[in-house]
């Protein structure tokens, strides 16, 4: 585990109800694992993070400031290895933004990933969803970094 | 679930096609606007510093403000908001590229800390800024600081006091709107401008210090951040796609100069 995922998790730690972090923890580090080789690219991560639990085939949205003239990646994560998740991101007109997106299977869980460079300052949707899952809810966090 | 307030958590949103990217959403389905703000994660200075040195050149040192023998406030929302202020202060360091200054605010984050009783959740941090700035590792500073600005408002979060973490956000972005509009004012462009269009981030501010207790919001100064953000808001909270005048961006920075000295003031 990089320092910079034990320095996470340990604010995470404080933040979190054991049960709850226990399950987002691990999510975090699955969306944390698809976020190292952009860490390696230039990318900062912040340290704020989104989480929480969706039943299969639902969507939940964050809106979220972005600033024109930065590249950013959206990677979210769940530690539920069988389940299928995306993250996509649209401007406040409801069109998609991204410039490219992926999901990408990992040894412990699921990873699911959107690049956006906004065309313009303002305020963004990023729309995550747990498309499929063998279990009942699936646990998720979405980090993002910027360069 | 307790961490809703702890960590930026997502609200319920209209249903997607499953396997499918729509090229197009209908928002309007969200939940109401004031639902939304929310969940808002501020952004850290840097994030807008950097778009900001991608179209203009900034000379930062001479946005620096220098930060030795700080005082410390009374209150401890003053010293909240004052803590914001300094780390943001940190970023533009970074920016500036000054090693001295960066040091200077490590160890101001420290003595803020221990006035909000929080310095252990800071200390690897500081420590690590001063070695970093020693090294000239911006990357890693700016990383530090960011962690410092999370494990400190986490730390607030744990001692029952929200109201205290947000001032700490509000502190950062005051001193980082204040930045910002001082270099767009003096060199300003319609693009450099357009950075200044945050009205989530004013909203969620306003509403956040609307629902602070009783206590905090008689300070005279949690009175002044509110009626500064209701003076911003409109400067900046046009409709997407409008230009933000040069002198809106001059009448943000007169605000948030206010502002910030109303945070500093009777410790000076």
């Amino acid at each position: 585990m990089t320092r910079f995922t034990t320095s996470i998790l340990a604010a995470a730690a404080v933040l979190l109800p054991t049960q709850a972090f226990a399950t987002i923890d691990d999510s975090l580090s699955m969306a944390l694992e698809a976020a190292d080789p952009f860490v390696k690219a230039g990318f900062s991560v912040r340290e704020d993070y989104w989480g929480g639990d969706l039943p299969a085939k639902t969507t939940k949205a964050i809106v979220h400031q972005l600033f024109k003239g930065n590249e950013y990646w959206f990677w979210m994560g769940s530690d539920v290895k069988a389940a299928k998740i995306s993250v996509h991101i649209y401007d406040t007109e409801g069109n998609l933004a991204e410039v490219e997106a992926w999901t990408k299977p990992l040894k412990d869980g699921q990873s699911a990933a959107a690049r956006v460079v906004p065309k313009k300052t303002g305020s963004y949707y990023l729309i995550v969803e747990v498309e499929k899952s063998p279990e009942e809810r699936t646990h998720w966090a979405l980090a993002y970094g910027f360069k | 679930m307790k961490y809703l307030v702890a960590v930026p958590i997502a609200f319920a949103a209209a249903s997607l096609a499953i396997g499918e990217t729509p090229q197009k959403i209908d928002v309007s389905s969200f939940p109401s606007q004031a639902k939304l703000i929310d969940t808002v994660v501020v952004p850290v200075p840097s994030e807008i510093f950097g778009a900001l040195d991608r179209v203009s050149r900034v000379h930062w040192d001479q946005v620096l403000r220098a930060t030795k023998d700080q005082a410390v406030g009374e209150s401890q929302s003053q010293i909240a908001l004052q803590l914001g202020l300094i780390i943001a202060e940190g970023f533009i360091a970074v920016q500036a590229q000054n090693t001295a200054e960066v040091k200077n605010i490590g160890g101001t984050v420290r003595k803020l800390s221990k006035a909000l009783g929080v310095e252990k959740h800071v200390t690897e941090h500081a420590n690590a800024i001063l070695k970093s700035a020693d090294a000239k590792d911006w990357i890693t500073v700016r990383k530090e600081l960011d962690r410092t600005l999370q494990n400190v408002r986490t730390a607030m979060l744990d001692l029952g006091s929200e109201p205290l973490s947000q001032l700490i956000s509000l502190g950062g972005w005051l001193r980082g709107t204040e930045a910002l509009t001082d270099v767009v004012g003096k060199d300003y462009t319609p693009e450099s401008a357009e950075l200044l269009h945050q009205p989530i981030l004013l909203d969620f501010f306003h509403k956040r210090l609307a629902s602070m207790p009783a206590t905090i919001k008689k300070n005279p100064v949690i009175d002044d951040m509110q009626k500064g953000m209701l003076e911003i808001r409109p400067l900046v909270g046009v409709a997407d796609g409008t230009q933000i005048s040069e002198r809106s961006v001059k009448d943000v920075n007169l605000v948030a100069t206010r502002l910030v000295k109303s945070i500093n003031a009777k410790i000076n």
